[in-house]
């Protein structure tokens, strides 16, 4: 792991003292040590702070939207999930694949739950990887969607009691939108308060409709990160909202996964004549 | 007084008609002087696809108790394509509001043609029907509804 951090830090020194790109996107120590933060590495020198560890867990890719060198290529060091983010962004033209250098990192699992169910531990887009590619884990269908299967089988009621429950903590701090690469609309909606589509009281309600309306707005282009998940400071489910309706598409339409190419569209962009129809 | 102690409870329906197909079709069967309950009110769109799925869950917030999407049957579309793209967005909403405790009955969608005057006052005579039998939806609901508002 220690020789792939160096050979991190060489990279990223190399491309900013070449000038390939102005801007190293990565993760650096902070003061806990079971922690890292993003960081922006704009000098040759900076290139030390780069840590390549178990405690990685920060997504990076959404990091690109924040525009914070507007001049020249970004570098962002991408594990698989951050790699498929980059697709997903990509995908969504809210950035320019040339305008970005991926540095592959090949993720054997962070200390993050999400990773006991990550299908692409080898970064699916990448300039140059460091380090040889991991073993891929087999995630079967029912270990990937065990916690929605596990609500389905609840009646309306109590369906509705755990949501309820579950939303009602929500604080509105958009925090799994903030963070979600899916979620990538320069303009939110939840934002417009002047077409008051989202109120912005605590309420379960709104809450509900929120967490609702962003699970439709990504379930579909979902890249199953576990972002959202990880950043909720009041610690919802949030994946088990989106995981729901790409069990459901996986269901109805065929095996699905976002975010391997840059270039297929999201499934309810398309359609088939012989889609299964319910509605006769 | 609340609305949940009315003994003259009547459901509100709402149901999103695109204007090609079911909205003529809904005008028909008033032509043909047809009886169907007066429940239902009816949104006319451009097309079935109009239908956003927030409009679904803001009906449900502001007190409905049912919501129906209605458009061509597949193929009839006056847009072409546009009802393929409503059946497979509602064929995932639907079982999403499902999940999260709405009853199947209260979120219908249903292809009706605009010949079809019988087969729209035949749904929304059962849809009334099963709506009236679950009773008042409160899930979803803003406070000032559940507190026993006046609905806006």
């Amino acid at each position: 792991m220690s020789d792939i951090q160096s050979a991190l830090r060489e990279t990223a020194k190399k491309l900013l003292t070449e000038g390939t790109v102005t801007c190293v996107i990565g993760w650096g120590e902070t003061r806990f040590p079971d922690k890292t933060t993003p960081i922006f590495v704009k000098t040759p020198e900076d290139a030390e702070k780069l840590v390549w560890n178990a405690h990685c867990v920060c997504g990076l890719a959404k990091y690109m939207l924040d525009n914070r060198c507007p001049e020249g290529k970004l570098a962002i060091c991408v594990r698989g999930c951050d790699s498929r983010a980059v697709n997903r962004i990509v995908e969504d033209k809210q950035y320019k694949r040339e305008d970005l250098y991926l540095i592959g990192l090949p993720c054997e699992g962070k200390d993050a739950p999400i990773c006991a169910t990550c299908t692409h531990r080898n970064p699916v887009v990448y300039d140059v990887l460091l380090g040889g590619p991991v073993p891929e884990i087999e995630v079967s269908q029912e270990d990937r969607f065990q916690a929605v299967t596990a609500l389905e089988g609840l009646t309306p009621a109590e369906q509705y009691d755990y949501w309820q429950k579950q939303f009602s903590k929500c604080i509105h701090c958009y925090a799994c939108r903030n963070a979600c690469p899916a979620c990538n609309c320069t303009e939110c909606y939840a934002d417009q308060y002047r077409v008051g589509w989202q109120g912005k009281q605590i309420d379960k309600a709104e809450n509900q409709v929120y967490g609702l309306t962003r699970a439709f707005h990504v379930g579909d282009r979902c890249i199953e990160c576990g972002e959202c998940e990880r950043v909720c400071p009041m610690g919802l489910p949030i994946m088990s909202q989106t995981r729901k309706i790409l069990k459901d598409i996986n269901d109805l339409w065929g095996n699905y996964e976002c975010g391997l190419t840059d270039s297929r569209p999201h499934i309810l962009g398309e359609f088939d004549l012989s889609d299964r129809d319910d509605f006769m | 007084m609340s609305v949940k102690a009315d003994p003259n409870w009547e459901p509100k329906i709402l149901a999103f008609c695109c204007n090609w197909c079911t909205y003529t079709g809904a005008d028909l069967a008033g032509l043909n002087r047809m009886k169907y309950p007066a429940n239902v009110r009816v949104v006319r769109l451009p097309c079935s696809s109009r239908v956003n799925p927030q409009f679904i869950l803001r009906a449900f917030q502001k007190g409905c108790d049912g919501v129906m999407v209605c458009g061509c049957h597949p193929g009839d579309c006056h847009y072409a394509t546009g009802n393929y793209f409503t059946r497979r967005r509602f064929m995932l909403m639907k079982r999403l509001l499902e999940y999260n405790g709405i009853d199947p009955q209260r979120f219908q969608a249903r292809w009706i043609s605009g010949s079809e005057a019988a087969k729209f006052r035949d749904t929304v005579t059962r849809v009334a029907g099963e709506i009236k039998a679950l009773g008042p939806n409160t899930r979803f609901q803003e406070k000032w509804y559940e507190e026993g508002g006046e609905a806006q």
